[in-house]
């Protein structure tokens, strides 16, 4: 590449100006550090401008087959008979495929779901047959020629329905193998249930002056990723060896699957990752890999590739679920939070996937970043004839933080007090006992209200204002707290080249949040090594070593960790070396914190680990290569399913606040966000730019959840699965100003400190945005978004 | 489907290919001239993330046929880079912080172009009007104005530097002028 450097302008966005940094408590850190706690220039950020990043659909092997899937126009039907003659007589079609040819169902909590539907399809769009041809046309155009007997059932659109238990869509959970982390209720549409019991809520009500009981709905969303779901598979039907090059979030979690579904063990198969264009948890899951192995087992091998076009995307790949959420609290005359009691329905679509994850952090973040004595929480996964709910940037908990946050409001109205006022009453502090019986620590709920508030102004504005031109202004603030997964483990390998350059085999996907530049940071703070010095290796499941997931916000936290502990090693094994040329003992080489390998006691015999490759040390000499791991499981205090109490229920609480200023336009029923403050707990700092970039983007996609994104489906059939119908925010949607702190409370076993930020800038958004609109509107809007018609035919509050 | 030939230029290479009359200039893009810039992502004119600029107009290539290339410049991401050094515009989304997964990344810059060859110094709010077709989900949009306010300075200090004859690849200071020029009643 050239000789000029590329350097990050902070012109627009400039700390103390439009950002700024609080600190609370530096672990490990001393805020002098010259690679981390600075804005560095994205690692993978000339291949993406220069259109030379390879995503998932760039992947091309010469004489591939594409591949298509035959889908089911009925959202609830069961299959009578599949005869796919045409089909494989269209010339250039070179296989079809049924359910019956690999009927072993799969799932990560329930192999509830079959990878081509078997006896009967269960939501509109899922595959009834998958065909190879030589080119996409034919491919499509063999599709239309399967031929599907259905018997219709029943659909169960929604939640309500799906309560009644009157139609299953499982008619048998026990068939299924089930894990030991996953509820289902036979002989009911309930896949999963979670429960949480913190002392006695009756008694809490009873104790109560004043009872408030509210209830919430988030809609169902999509994550509308630009990269469709793909995947290009060549899998040896002799040998078994299966490899899928795609662009996934959870690399190894895939592998074991497809392993599990085709019988071989998991060294035989191989993932290579692509760049990916948009995860957000919608590449969480397996959707084209499976098919594109199937397919390509059946073709002698050859490279089949199943891209999903924009629709296939919508109606079958995966969304975030819709939530009905009931709440009863119990609050002291002077605001004081005694009881919560909380019901959930999850509408989880037809197949269980991942929901029982969501339910379960959900459950965890339900009650809030709130301190109180009683507490019960039972939430309940629904099926019904929709398409299927996953991850979504958040795991649940945003939807979760929407509810408690506007019951915070109900009962700040009903009391008089200040929102604000009645959530830095009751919020959580070092040494409060959490909603698991734990004891908080590193927690900066506190701090993140206050600066939220701040960004906005809040002490200045009142409750509801009228501007000069007569829309309703108002004001909302909204906290969370969310853990992240626990246990967990990851590795990597820190290799240094002959050059003395460093590569990082970790499997902690880059999918736009900045891996690929924070992870060689660790090393380079650590070694004191030019950054230039340090880059992430591609990632394939054959070479790069075990990380469970990039999900929940963990990567810097856990690949941090692991990458500093290799660091320490290569110092070691540095060291060694050096000792071996100037023939001393190891004893008297230190490395020192300037990144010089030095002599103790001869100052000449020094090399700089910039200088490493040139010095000599490494010629002919062992590797210089190391192990770094870091996992959770020692500290972890499993909850147990009885009411869910532990002294320590995830190795990371991720907290933070927003605040909002809307401008709703009474004739129009538009809403206008005009100004978000925001405030994350992030630990560290490790690439500011980075951890605003996430809140920004975060801002603007909780915009589009507030009042614009909703999948609507009639009778099982999705009304709005386009880019045209399904609006997301644009940029002119982006004129919002936005004013972030990051809080650094350094947590004690993250690296410097480090919290994740990955989902935590999404979760109070929509929920901040809703109180201020419901606040504008002196309305107690019960579901998100809030579009203009509810603005419109909306019903005052009046208690 | 019948084929058609057509000649065009593309990134400032002459070409002349045979092309289906239903193959649109995405498909042919990526799949015939091997320009894998050009992303798809919902092959119905609303995503952005195929914008190229086909005579200097952006447009998305999901809606245009191959076809109607006789005759025509085509202009994308790879044709902006001089040898190994980045467009000012490309050094600007780096450096502001305009990219994250990236995969609307070139179909941005294209349009940024674009808007450049609209308004020589774009306002925020003329920029947002002129990016709408552009959906990003993850950056939020205010760091590309940023970028692309940023290749404006950043191109401005090149021409004070060098003289006002300094060109930018895709970079058409009379654009405008022509455009109008071709509506005038002859």
């Amino acid at each position: 590449m050239s000789d000029y450097k590329l350097t990050p302008c902070e012109k627009y966005q400039a700390e103390g100006r439009e950002w700024d940094r609080l600190v609370v408590k530096r672990k490990d850190t001393t805020g002098e550090e010259t690679v981390i706690g600075h804005t560095q220039v994205r690692k993978d950020g000339v291949e993406k401008v220069t259109g030379t990043a390879v995503y998932g659909a760039d992947i091309n092997f010469p004489g591939q087959l594409y591949g298509v899937c035959a889908r089911s126009p009925h959202a609830h039907a069961r299959i009578l008979s599949i005869n796919t003659d045409k089909a494989k007589a269209l010339p250039g079609v070179v296989t079809v495929i049924t359910g019956a040819d690999y009927p072993e169902p799969y799932g990560q909590f329930i192999a509830d779901q079959p990878i081509i539907a078997l006896d009967k399809v269960r939501y509109q769009g899922e595959p009834v047959a998958a065909i190879a041809a030589e080119t996409e046309e034919i491919a499509r155009a063999a599709a239309e020629l399967v031929e599907v007997e259905y018997e219709l059932l029943p659909v169960v659109n929604d939640l309500e329905e799906s309560m009644k238990n009157e139609t299953l869509i499982h008619e048998d959970w026990s068939k299924y193998e089930c894990s030991s982390a996953c509820f289902p209720v036979q002989g009911t549409n309930i896949g999963d249930h979670f429960h949480l019991c913190k002392g006695d809520v009756e008694k809490g009500f009873e104790e109560a002056d004043l009872i408030v009981e509210s209830e919430f709905r988030c809609g169902q969303l999509q994550h509308t990723l630009i990269e469709t779901h793909t995947a290009t598979a060549a899998a040896n039907p002799y040998t078994k060896e299966l490899q899928v090059w795609t662009p996934n979030q959870s690399p190894f979690s895939i592998r074991a699957l497809m392993g599990k579904i085709y019988g071989v063990s998991n060294e035989k198969v191989r993932l290579t990752m692509t760049h990916i264009g948009g995860g957000f948890g919608g590449k969480y899951e397996a959707k084209c890999e499976p098919i594109a192995l199937a397919l390509s087992l059946k073709c002698g091998g050859r490279h089949v590739k199943l891209t999903y076009d924009r629709h296939e995307e919508f109606s079958a790949t995966v969304c975030r679920s819709t939530v009905q959420y009931y709440m009863k609290t119990g609050v002291k005359k002077d605001g004081t939070i005694v009881a919560n009691q909380i019901k959930g329905y999850w509408d989880a679509g037809a197949y269980v996937t991942t929901n029982p994850r969501v339910d379960y952090n959900a459950g965890f973040a339900a009650n809030g970043p709130y301190e109180v004595p009683n507490v019960k929480i039972d939430t309940y996964v629904y099926m019904t004839n929709r398409t299927l709910g996953t991850a979504y940037r958040g795991f649940g908990v945003t939807e979760a933080s929407t509810l408690h946050e506007h019951q915070m409001d109900i009962i700040a109205r009903k009391l008089d007090m200040d929102p604000l006022e009645l959530r830095l009453k009751n919020c959580l502090h070092d040494g409060s006992i959490g909603v698991t019986g734990e004891i908080i620590s590193t927690c900066a709920v506190d701090e993140c209200l206050r600066a939220a508030a701040a960004n906005i102004g809040w002490d200045k504005l009142p409750k509801r204002w009228v501007d000069e031109e007569g829309n309703l202004c108002g004001k909302g603030i909204a906290c969370f707290n969310k853990l992240t997964g626990t246990p967990s483990t990851t590795s990597c390998i820190v290799k240094m080249n002959e050059n003395g350059s460093i590569y990082i085999l970790s499997a902690s996907r880059e999918m736009g949040q900045g891996v690929t530049t924070t992870m060689p940071q660790f090393a380079a703070e650590s070694l004191k090594i030019d950054l230039d010095k340090v880059s992430v290796s591609p990632v394939d499941t054959h070479q790069t070593p075990y990380d469970k997931t990039t999900t929940s916000s963990r990567s810097t936290f856990h690949s941090g960790n692991a990458i500093l502990q290799a660091c320490e090693d290569i110092k070691k094994q540095l060291c060694h070396l050096a000792a071996i040329k100037w023939k001393c003992a190891d004893e008297d080489v230190v490395y020192t914190a300037e990144g010089n390998i030095q002599h103790k006691t001869d100052a000449d015999k020094c090399i700089n680990i910039n200088n490493v490759g040139k010095s000599g040390i490494m010629h002919e000499q062992d590797p210089v290569i190391a192990i770094g791991r870091y996992g959770t499981s020692d500290i972890f205090d499993a909850p147990p399913v009885d009411g869910r109490q532990s002294k320590r229920p995830t190795v990371m609480w991720m907290i933070g606040a927003q605040a909002a200023i809307v401008k709703v336009n009474p004739v129009t029923g538009r809403v206008k966000v005009t100004k978000i403050g925001a405030a994350h707990d992030i630990g560290k700092a490790i690439n500011p730019t980075g951890c605003l970039q996430q809140i920004e983007g975060s801002v603007v996609m909780g915009l589009g959840h507030a009042i614009m994104e909703e999948m609507i489906y009639e009778d099982g059939n999705l009304r709005n699965g386009n880019m045209v119908d399904y609006k997301v925010p644009t940029f002119m949607d982006s004129d919002i100003e936005i004013k972030s702190t990051l809080v650094e409370n350094g947590h004690p076993e993250g690296p410097f400190g480090v919290k994740g930020i990955g989902e935590p800038g999404l979760v109070p958004t929509a929920a901040c945005i809703a109180n201020a609109i419901c606040h504008a509107c002196n309305t107690d809007f019960k579901s998100l978004p809030i579009k203009p018609e509810h603005i419109l035919f909306r019903e005052e509050a009046n208690d | 489907m019948k084929d058609i030939v057509v000649n065009f230029t593309l990134n400032g290479r002459q070409c002349k290919k045979l092309v289906p009359a239903n193959k649109t200039l995405l498909r042919f893009l990526r799949e015939d001239m091997y320009i894998n810039s050009v992303k798809e992502g919902c092959n119905e004119g609303e995503c952005g993330a195929c914008t190229v600029l086909l005579d200097g107009h952006p447009v998305n290539s999901c809606l245009v046929l191959a076809a109607e290339l006789e005759g025509k410049t085509v202009l994308t991401v790879e044709g902006l880079t001089d040898d190994d050094r980045l467009h000012p515009i490309q050094e600007a989304f780096i450096e502001a912080g305009a990219v994250q997964c990236g995969y609307c990344t070139p179909g941005m810059i294209m349009s940024a172009v674009a808007c450049l060859n609209l308004y020589g110094h774009p306002t925020r709010e003329q920029i947002r009007k002129e990016m709408e077709g552009n959906i990003c989900r993850c950056t939020g949009y205010t760091r590309i104005a940023d970028a692309i306010l940023l290749s404006v300075e950043k191109m401005d200090a090149i021409v004070a530097e060098q003289g006002a004859d300094v060109a930018f690849r895709g970079i058409d200071k009379n654009f405008v002028e022509k455009w109008n020029a071709s509506y005038e009643v002859k």
